[in-house]
């Protein structure tokens, strides 16, 4: 039995648990009344907040029980926001409005802390995603995205030749040079990248969404810091790297070696960066692609969580400690219009939990789920396309009723073309209508968690999920599964009853397959970010340049690498001195002469 | 009955997008078109030299990444310079290519770009009437890839036969792949391929390849997308439908297999489909040198091993994904079996997914054994 088995296994008797202290509260009058007393201490202990009309409304919103066994069942079913199983969130605070004035009920005479103490904010939630041209282009979008916001918490995008770790000179990618994401061949184009920027700063963080080569651009980043800010910069560096395989070969398709080697190199870069770099996500287990490649949303959260607790078995197995890497891992999900993204995040964060602690014995940080959500790219459409500004606001109203910890909103015109200045602002404004200007999140925490529809959504998914992992389970755990293409099968088979439920009109996409205004106009005009060829050539100049002047000392570096790679060492630390004088698509080809390439599945 | 429409269709490369691709594969294979796939991330020379070898009418390149203007206009260009440009190319890319993207597209040769919102049925009435119509009078082959790609044709259409199908140059070494569906066939061909290329530098491959069809009817004719060692100028791949004809092979496969056995490779593989284990594919006496079996170690009770006839005829017996738990077994219940025979057949471990298995060097060993490098003149020019 592979981990997996053992996580249903545990789930199935937490939900027993719960059900045995709801009876127990029932039955055990001093059970019963400690429980009470607890609930009554949590409930006088919730500071106030005032609305901007003078409202009073507490911080945290509890339902109204005072029963011992139902109080039992949410204690321990749910938990309150920031307590495990975490079903209403990661933290108790998430996206709450500092304190102004802390009004501690009197009734619990604790009025020590109600001077006026500032709680700072604990989640800062919006991420800008850009990427685009060359490094100095991104760069300046970056610095234009970010002037405005307290912290810079930067999100990078890659074009294709970076994406599957091959150089801007290669044969027949020079049309794809710096587009849908920045070109990045060498170390210096990481400099480039973010230049401007206190990567040390407790207020900078970088994310990098790439996986086939995320060592290698990991390697380059640790090294770009490193010759702006010197080696001390290193245990300070914050950020994440996607680094995702079994989602790409799943569903994304950008793997460059085998996956038994992918997943080496994965958990070579996770041992060093979760030693030295505690601050890093070395790795952002991704169901967004799997849900944007056609997956139904049980199909996408089964798939992430499973892929995740795979991955915990491989770094637990090399010998990682769980409480080192166990806080090192995130999550991104994808949220769409379908209902049971309700409760998807809700339910991922529970299974996650109790997974982490009852099967890989994980401590509290250790058992957190931490989200990063984007809104669907692939429920937007071109046709009318302003409409997407009402399906991304309504995504991101359901992203946040799941208390995901930071999240990207989509511009409209992403349908066709990399997002335009007007359209990103506006995705970033909707979050901030929604968060700030808006008083659903910022007053109360659980203001909208627990309705009877969303626990009835929380009990079917739950339900769906654990069924998903009996059947990868039956095939033989997670990497057996993917070898059998069973998790891409699905979402294959997903996908085409997507398109058929829009096609016969069971799926209704407004201004598409109803309510259309008759006339088939064409993909609106909008202004399209496109590469200039004499940008690309500078690329390929540049590029050129770097590897005239290492030309020595990039054959002994990737001598070495290809030495190591071979004995089966940790390869990081020579990756780290090969990026130094290597460009990316030479490390890709000499790693693999020595573990050959990914075979394409279809 | 007319020969079905050939397309041959792809993603270029840095671009993973592959679901819209798959949708379009399957609607074009429902209406009688046979789909060479070729996967995704594919370079503009991987292409040209597919939809040339495979003497497609026609390439239909799905892009999602950008770029589309140059990939789709080198894809015309090389083709152009291969002497092939009575290849067409079509195309989209959803949202992504704008109506002024196309309008550059059509004035660099591409035939047509459909938008986002065109129906499956538009591409498919698009397909048949551009180039269902009989070809006109072809030109003078430029090179020797299209020669042979045409007279390939010409048998499969039924047109052509050949007239000594026994007969083939000394020292093309020709060998037989065949065996159940899954069990890895295809992988373990590429892998040998990357051994046939690395040991001899000069040395030529071709490979002839089946997918099932029934009459009249399309095929997806997939193997080259899960190749990657065959993407290669030294190898001359051929994908066949089976058009209708039982056994794993179609009813051009002896002919085709002797003009290539003719025409100067040193390597000739022959790959059937994925098939049961009623009877051997390959001719007794024929032309075919080495056949193997390629099993896959679920191949359920051992009962079912005294009905696999493959299991009395092949010279090599592979086991492959002998990682699995349960290909030790796999591998004692098949000796037994062998044994029985006493022909001195020969059992072979191999994990073709894995990169220099030494598994499939050993299978190479044993193939490559007889082939002899071939005198220079004898060699096919390129």
């Amino acid at each position: 039995m592979s981990k997996l088995g053992t996580v249903v296994e545990s789930v199935e008797k937490y939900n027993q648990f719960v059900v045995d202290q709801v009876k127990r509260a029932r039955t055990d009058q001093k059970f019963g009344r400690d429980l009470l007393g607890r609930w009554n201490d949590i409930k006088a202990k919730i500071p106030t907040s005032r609305t901007p009309t003078g409202i009073p409304l507490p911080r945290l919103a509890l339902p109204e029980i005072d029963e011992p066994g139902e109080i039992a069942r949410y204690l321990f079913g749910e938990g309150l926001p920031g307590e495990f199983p975490f079903l209403n969130g990661a933290y108790r605070e998430m996206y709450l409005e500092p304190i102004r004035e802390v009004e501690s009920l009197e009734k619990n005479g604790d009025t020590k802390k109600s001077a006026a103490k500032r709680i700072p904010q604990a989640e800062e939630p919006t991420r800008l995603f850009s990427g685009l041209m060359l490094a100095e282009d991104t760069n300046e979008r970056f610095h234009f995205l970010s002037a405005h916001q307290r912290s810079k918490r930067l999100s990078t995008a890659f074009d294709g030749p970076t994406l599957y770790g091959i150089d801007s000179d290669a044969d027949g990618v020079f049309g794809k040079i710096g587009e849908g994401g920045v070109a990045i061949d060498t170390v210096e184009d990481m400099v480039r990248l973010y230049d401007g920027f206190d990567l040390g700063s407790a207020n900078f963080s970088a994310s990098m969404t790439i996986s086939g080569p995320a060592p290698i651009i990991m390697a380059m980043y640790i090294a770009a810091a490193k010759r702006r800010f010197g080696p001390s910069v290193v245990p300070n560096l914050r950020g994440t790297v996607q680094a995702d395989i079994f989602k790409e070969v799943q569903a994304q398709n950008e793997t460059i070696f085998p996956i038994e080697p992918s997943l080496r190199f994965l958990t070579d870069m996770v041992e060093f960066t979760t030693r030295e770099m505690p601050r890093w996500y070395p790795i952002s287990i991704s169901g967004y692609h799997i849900g944007e490649a056609g997956s139904t949303p049980v199909q996408q959260a089964a798939y992430t969580l499973s892929n995740g607790f795979a991955y915990a078995e491989m770094f637990a197995a090399r010998g990682i400690p769980v409480d080192q890497f166990g806080p090192r891992l995130s999550f991104f999900l994808d949220c769409g219009l379908d209902v049971e993204y309700i409760a998807l995040a809700r339910v991922s964060r529970r299974i996650w939990a109790i997974g982490m602690r009852d099967v890989f014995g994980a401590g509290p940080k250790a058992q957190l789920y931490k989200l990063h959500t984007q809104t669907s790219g692939r429920s937007l459409i071109a046709a009318e396309f302003k409409n997407n500004l009402t399906r991304t606001a309504a995504e991101l109203m359901l992203a946040y009723m799941n208390a995901t910890n930071s999240c990207h909103s989509n511009s409209a015109d992403e349908p066709f073309t990399t997002p335009s200045e007007e359209w990103i602002r506006l995705a970033a404004h909707g979050q901030a209508i929604l968060l700030e200007e808006s008083g659903i999140f910022k007053h109360t925490m659980n203001m909208l968690s627990g309705s009877p529809g969303m626990k009835a959504v929380e009990r079917a998914v739950e339900a769906a999920i654990l069924e998903e992992f009996r059947e990868i389970e039956r095939l033989g755990g997670v990497l057996a599964a993917v070898e059998e293409r069973y998790q891409r099968s699905q979402i294959q088979n997903a996908a085409h009853k997507y398109e058929q439920q829009i096609y016969d009109g069971t799926r209704p996409i407004i201004a598409l397959n109803k309510y259309r205004n008759g006339s088939d106009e064409a993909t609106p005009e909008v202004k399209l970010a496109r590469t200039p060829r004499k940008k690309q050539q500078l690329q390929v100049d540049r590029l050129a340049k770097f590897k005239k002047k290492n030309v020595d000392k990039s054959k002994r570096a990737l001598d070495k690498l290809a030495a190591v790679a071979e004995s089966g060492k940790n390869c990081f630390p020579a990756l780290l001195e090969a990026v130094e004088v290597c460009s990316l698509g030479q490390i890709t080809g000499r790693l693999q002469e020595v573990v050959g390439r990914f075979r394409p599945m279809v | 009955m007319a020969a079905p429409i050939r397309v041959l269709t792809a993603v270029p490369i840095c671009d993973g997008h592959d679901s819209a691709i798959n949708t379009i594969n399957l609607e074009f294979i429902r209406h009688g078109i046979e789909v060479v796939y070729l996967g995704y991330h594919r370079s503009v020379g991987d292409i040209v030299r597919a939809a040339i070898q495979e003497d497609v009418r026609a390439i239909g390149i799905s892009s999602y990444n950008g770029g589309h203007i140059e990939f789709f206009a080198e894809v015309v260009d090389l083709l152009r310079k291969k002497g092939a440009s009575e290849i067409k190319v079509f195309g989209g890319g959803g949202g992504t290519i704008t109506h002024e993207d196309a309008a550059a597209m059509r004035r660099k040769g591409v035939d047509e770009i459909f938008f986002a919102g065109t129906s499956l049925e538009e591409m498919v009435k698009f397909v048949h009437q551009r180039y269902g119509k009989p070809r006109a009078k072809r030109a003078h082959a430029k090179t020797a890839d299209i020669e042979l790609a045409r007279k390939l044709t010409e048998i499969e259409d039924g047109k052509k036969k050949i007239q000594n199908p026994k007969s083939k140059i000394e020292n093309a070494k020709v060998i037989g792949f065949t065996g159940p569906g899954g069990a890895g066939k295809t992988t373990l061909i590429d892998e040998l391929v990357l051994r046939f290329l690395n040991t001899d530098k000069k040395s030529l491959v071709a490979i002839l390849s089946h997918d099932p069809s029934v009459v009249g009817e399309g095929a997806l004719l997939g193997d080259r997308a899960t190749m990657i060692n065959s993407q290669n100028d030294r190898v001359f791949m051929r994908s066949m439908a089976t058009r209708g004809q039982a056994g794993g092979l179609s009813p051009a496969t002896q002919d085709c297999l002797a003009l290539l056995a003719q025409s100067g490779f040193d390597y000739v593989i022959i790959e059937t489909v994925g098939t049961g284990q009623e009877a051997m594919p390959f001719q007794k006496n024929g032309i075919v040198d080495q056949t193997v079996l390629v099993m896959n170690p679920d191949y359920g009770s051992r009962l079912q091993l005294q009905k696999i006839v493959m299991l009395d005829l092949a010279d090599i017996v592979v086991v492959n994904k002998s990682d699995l738990q349960r290909a030790k077994t796999a591998h004692t219940e098949i000796e037994q079996r062998l044994e029985q025979n006493r022909r001195g057949q020969r059992l072979i471990d191999t994990v073709a997914k894995r990169h220099r298995d030494p598994g499939v060097d050993r299978l190479f060993d044993l193939i490559s054994v007889s082939g002899k490098s071939k005198p220079e003149e004898k060699r096919r020019k390129k």
